[in-house]
């Protein structure tokens, strides 16, 4: 009796995932945060019944927590936001289109690649301190710090995506008539746009991880000096602590979802349902 | 009028220079068909870029209709392999590629381009939506959206199956009549070489050499396939490329 109920179960499951209708991918996304809130709440319980102490306060206990503290915890959502944004379009637009440039053109790539391969394994945490010490605390370094992780980040990924043009769409176009930048702006952009946001994905996590670096450094007010620093100051209070890392989360499921978007408008073409013609 | 004279092409630097084409002259005159058919990688593709002016010969010239080539131009239309279509792009786009490049001609004959050959209820799609033959076509729209007065093309049919590919080769004779373009097909296909081929340029391994030329007059209907004539020429180009 049980096995075929689960058996059905399951087969509702997958359709809903395979279901490509908007309803059916909001099904999605609420039913894989059930799980994440609900994997969330177990461990809570197992570390309380462990160590007999609340470090990890359930899901309800965070979000609630979330409202109460309102404005304040707003505040600092909206300076880590606008902090790692600047950091992600400074690093974008010198980032790709210089990766770009390298990729492309032979005698750029042997000139940097040299400096790309000894700069980049460094991780960019170990000059935190250096450019503390020259442009002191305030938010340039901040954002910079971010920018500079993302930036290498991109031009990578860039230059890897560059160099994997598919020949014949360049001669295509300079068959055509096309000139050097024409090449660029109708072939090696959109070829290189789909490999680009993915990292640019990639990027936000390594950029929420420098921001949270950053922002602890230095002064912590909880006022305004961002999550990181709220979630610092907020060591000795678990519950207020956590509400500070779903903010985080949130911040990062915010810029996913742009990401997202811009994907789907810029690269429309990858998105067209493969009719029969 | 195409005039290949004593065109030799190399890749890479002096000491490790490959030479893909070895001082290889010849005409092609305004409205003819030339087909070059020879063995896999040897050196013919090399010799139609340098036709089209994407790359430049070691050594001889090219001239068209007397003018001397030295990059890409409008008169001289490339067909590609894979028909060379930017994904990102739609049939529409595809097909005016020279348009949203710049150069100038009247939009009328693309919509025309377009119908003409089955395109115009496809044109906002992408690519990916497309059948094979049906993506063929749109490169072939794209070469024929500047009126060229020479029809390059480089194994446009390969990886095709036979029926797609007998269908696009009629299509191809019969833009040719029509359009009276001068056209140089490189190929590595017997059959479709001496289908649409006036002439066929047998050439050699790499570097590319003509071995001989097969003139094949009889052809120019779509019924020729089924002729003694096209079995004879089939014929000789086989014991030419085993020579």
């Amino acid at each position: 009796m049980a096995k075929p109920r689960a058996k059905r179960a399951l087969a509702y499951v997958t359709d809903r995932v395979r279901d490509r209708s908007f309803a059916g991918r909001i099904a999605i996304y609420i039913g894989s945060l059930a799980l994440l809130f609900g994997l969330w709440e177990v461990a809570s319980l197992v570390i309380l019944k462990v160590k007999g102490v609340e470090y990890l306060p359930n899901p309800v206990k965070a979000i609630t927590e979330m409202q109460r503290l309102g404005p304040l915890l707003f505040r600092n959502f909206w300076t880590s936001a606008w902090r790692l944004v600047l950091a992600i379009l400074i690093a974008f637009s010198t980032g790709y289109p210089l990766g770009l440039l390298i990729g492309q053109e032979r005698w750029l790539d042997r000139f940097f690649s040299p400096i790309i391969y000894i700069v980049y394994p460094i991780p960019q945490v170990a000059f935190i301190l250096l450019l503390f010490l020259v442009f002191g605390i305030g938010n340039p370094v901040k954002v910079a710090i971010v920018a500079i992780a993302i930036f290498f980040q991109l031009l990578v990924s860039a230059r890897g995506a560059a160099k994997e043009i598919d020949p014949e769409h360049v001669t295509s176009v300079l068959s055509a008539g096309a000139s050097r930048f024409q090449t660029y702006w109708h072939v090696v952009i959109p070829e290189t746009l789909p490999s680009i946001l993915t990292s640019l994905r990639v990027s936000v996590g390594l950029g929420m991880a420098f921001l949270y670096i950053a922002e602890i450094s230095g002064s912590v007010s909880p006022g305004r000096g961002g999550l990181g620093a709220f979630i610092k100051a907020s060591s000795f209070n678990t519950t207020q602590q956590a509400a500070g890392i779903l903010a985080m989360a949130l911040l990062g499921l915010v810029l996913y979802v742009i990401i997202d978007i811009i994907e789907r408008v810029v690269c429309r073409w990858r998105y067209t349902a493969r009719r029969s013609t | 009028m195409i005039d290949v004279r004593d065109v030799v092409v190399e890749y890479g630097k002096k000491a490790a220079a490959v030479r893909a084409v070895d001082g290889l002259s010849l005409r092609v005159a305004p409205g003819e068909s030339l087909a070059l058919i020879g063995p896999s990688g040897c050196g013919k593709s090399s010799l139609l870029f340098a036709m089209a002016g994407l790359i430049r010969p070691t050594a001889g010239t090219i001239s068209v209709n007397g003018e001397s080539l030295t990059r890409p131009r409008r008169e001289i239309a490339l067909i590609l392999q894979n028909a060379g279509l930017l994904p990102w792009k739609t049939v529409w786009q595809n097909a005016n590629l020279s348009l949203l490049l710049g150069r100038e001609y009247p939009r009328v004959t693309a919509q025309a381009v377009l119908d003409e050959l089955g395109l115009g209820e496809v044109k906002r799609r992408y690519p990916s939506e497309l059948s094979e033959g049906m993506k063929r076509r749109v490169g072939v729209a794209r070469a024929l959206s500047t009126s060229p007065s020479v029809m390059l093309m480089d194994e446009p049919l390969a990886s095709l199956d036979t029926l797609t590919k007998e269908r696009i080769q009629d299509l191809f004779l019969r833009l040719w009549v029509r359009h009276a373009f001068a056209l140089v097909l490189v190929t590595h296909d017997i059959e479709e070489a001496a289908f649409l081929g006036q002439r066929v340029a047998v050439l050699s391994d790499r570097p590319a050499q003509i071995k001989e030329i097969v003139e094949n007059p009889a052809m120019g209907e779509l019924n020729y396939r089924d002729t003694a004539a096209f079995a004879d020429t089939v014929q000789r180009l086989r014991a030419g490329l085993e020579r």
